[in-house]
């Protein structure tokens, strides 16, 4: 139940009970609402051909890779549900392993390179699994690398030493000060291509545009991570630090072990909504032809023509994240405790 | 006096900028000698905690000489982390480390500053706890004591790192008054076994009993100094006098 303050008058059991009532029909109601909407536009769903691009089956055939005749075909496999086909040529021997009712030859027969001889089929992810995994990647790549940087800029912006706080505040405002997209365009488009030209001319290998994307993420977080940062520590008592340092602890240690543990549970919670941004920007890496999430949504919307089905599992797989990603945060924040 | 001092204090100046220009200490000389306790009364403002805090330099003396043990520490190229190990200071607030139990905020500063293994530290600080009569509440988390009980571990927190000087910060100014008389109990011990104190209070009757010395200050000097029983019965400088009508 919701609490109860005791500034308004108590609310009676049928008032949280009908206004419960109320937000569920109002959801229910906005979604029915959607589907009648589509309807009058003549949209038809197709959530049965969503599936697919999750997990499919892939069937692979199997030719032949030299020209000769089929020896002999002997059961093979754990149950006998495959079989071993033998070929032989005026080069040698080579052996297929396949399902038996996919074989398409039978022994004696006489086959060339590249002939088919069966097939066989596996699972392989689908694409928006494939791209759910990148934006995965790419976001815990990007937190990793914006803690560290937040929490150095944080100490930095707090330090005494003109160079460092001048250097942070220099960093924190023009990275909070322009558009994250013109930054991936930046850091891609005129770093990543002086870096490879670089690279190039030395005879190294080229950075992927990944790295560049997952850069641009970690800079642009680790701008407003250090501002949280700064804030954590400032919210601890001042006495905190005077009371570690007046016995005996260095600066630094202090920082470790007194100031930095109190902090990290306040911050927390705006922490935790940084990240969630930070996961939702990474659908930007979309146009350094990054295929994350939404790359990947795209794309099946331009293959399968079924936009509104994608789009809404593309919005619910963010969800899914973001929403793993703040449970996870709380979890900690009541480890803290 | 024959023992030199442990505390030496020769004319310091502080000033706060806040932003108009105060000045908190004019000139303020004092010695302390070893196992000596001293106490510093005077009204709010008057500069005593400004003061106190000068003698571990949390608070930095603009100008002047202070000599702890030997050491100057108004010299830049003095380790500071030294002698605040050789210089306990409680505070009024307590600052204890709420993130740790009560027998980790004793050994934590003796394992990272004085290089004790664990059981040393642990030893040491149960050892603490039981003097300071709250050993049985050695696992809780400081925000689960009382004012009084916090105030204790803060003490021994302190003498965990075993210093020669204890330095205390109206100690008892933020407590309930049921519990000032446990933590003043604590302090009679420790002047009793010899520990050279310095101690910012209101309390006269800590004042009379322990002090083997009590400063009034006003207005950033030490108007008046000496053993508590001529100084409470007979004060010579008029705003004394008048410091002490008001309180008495």
């Amino acid at each position: 139940m919701a609490t109860y303050t005791g500034l308004d008058r108590p609310k009676s059991k049928l008032y949280y009970q009908f206004w419960s009532i109320v937000f569920i029909l109002g959801l229910c109601g906005s979604m029915a609402l959607l589907y009648f909407a589509t309807k009058k536009v003549e949209y038809i769903w197709r959530w049965n051909r969503v599936p697919q691009y999750f997990l499919y089956e892939e069937k692979v055939t199997i030719r032949a890779e030299m020209e000769g005749k089929i020896v002999s075909i002997d059961p093979a496999g754990a149950e006998g549900k495959n079989v071993r086909v033998l070929v032989r040529g005026d080069d040698g021997e080579e052996t297929h392993e396949l399902p038996k009712e996919s074989l398409l030859l039978s022994s004696g027969d006489h086959v060339y390179a590249g002939d088919n001889i069966g097939y066989y089929t596996h699972w392989k992810p689908g694409i928006l699994v494939e791209g759910l995994w990148l934006t995965l990647e790419v976001s815990f790549l990007a937190i990793i690398f914006g803690i560290v940087l937040g929490l150095f800029t944080g100490l930095a912006r707090i330090s005494d030493n003109p160079a460092l706080r001048w250097g942070a505040i220099t960093y924190i405002e023009l990275i909070r000060g322009s558009p994250l997209l013109v930054q991936i365009f930046l850091w891609y488009f005129v770093v990543g291509t002086v870096i490879n030209s670089i690279l190039a001319q030395s005879g190294f290998g080229q950075i992927s545009p990944l790295w560049f994307g997952v850069m641009a993420l970690a800079i642009f977080t680790g701008a407003y991570t250090a501002e949280i940062v700064r804030a954590g520590i400032q919210s601890v008592h001042r006495g905190q630090m005077e009371a570690a340092r007046s016995l005996g602890m260095t600066y630094a240690k202090a920082m470790r072990k007194v100031i930095l543990p109190q902090a990290f549970r306040r911050i927390l919670p705006p922490l935790a909504g940084q990240f969630i941004s930070l996961v939702k920007d990474s659908s930007l890496l979309g146009v350094l032809s990054i295929r994350e999430l939404t790359k990947a949504s795209r794309e099946v919307v331009s293959s399968s023509l079924q936009p509104f089905e994608i789009w809404i599992v593309c919005a619910i797989l963010y969800l899914v994240l973001t929403f793993t990603l703040s449970m996870f945060v709380q979890y900690l924040e009541r480890k803290a405790i | 006096m024959q023992t030199p001092p442990i505390i030496d204090v020769q004319s310091i100046d502080k000033f706060f900028y806040t932003p108009e220009r105060l000045q908190a200490l004019n000139r303020v000389s004092c010695s302390v000698a070893p196992g000596e306790v001293v106490v510093i009364i005077g009204p709010s403002g008057s500069g005593k905690s400004t003061f106190l805090r000068c003698l571990n330099r949390l608070e930095y003396a603009d100008s002047g000489h202070i000599i702890i043990d030997g050491v100057d520490i108004l010299d830049p190229k003095c380790d500071i982390n030294a002698i605040r190990a050789e210089v306990g200071m409680v505070f009024q607030s307590f600052n204890l480390f709420p993130h740790k139990t009560v027998l980790d905020n004793l050994t934590m500063a003796q394992m990272t500053v004085r290089g004790r293994s664990k059981q040393e530290a642990e030893a040491k600080g149960m050892a603490l706890l039981e003097k300071v009569g709250i050993a049985e509440k050695f696992a809780v988390k400081p925000d689960q004591l009382s004012g009084g009980q916090q105030q204790r571990v803060a003490i021994a927190r302190s003498l965990a790192m075993d210093p020669k000087i204890m330095l205390f910060d109206e100690p008892t100014s933020a407590l309930d008054p049921e519990m000032v008389g446990e933590v003043l109990d604590v302090m009679k011990n420790l002047a009793r076994e010899g520990m050279t104190m310095v101690v910012v209070t209101h309390e006269m009757g800590f004042a009379r009993e322990v002090a083997d010395r009590v400063l009034f200050m006003d207005k950033g000097e030490i108007l008046e100094q000496g053993a508590p029983e001529h100084f409470f019965t007979a004060p010579t400088h008029e705003r004394t006098k008048e410091f002490l009508g008001q309180i008495l």
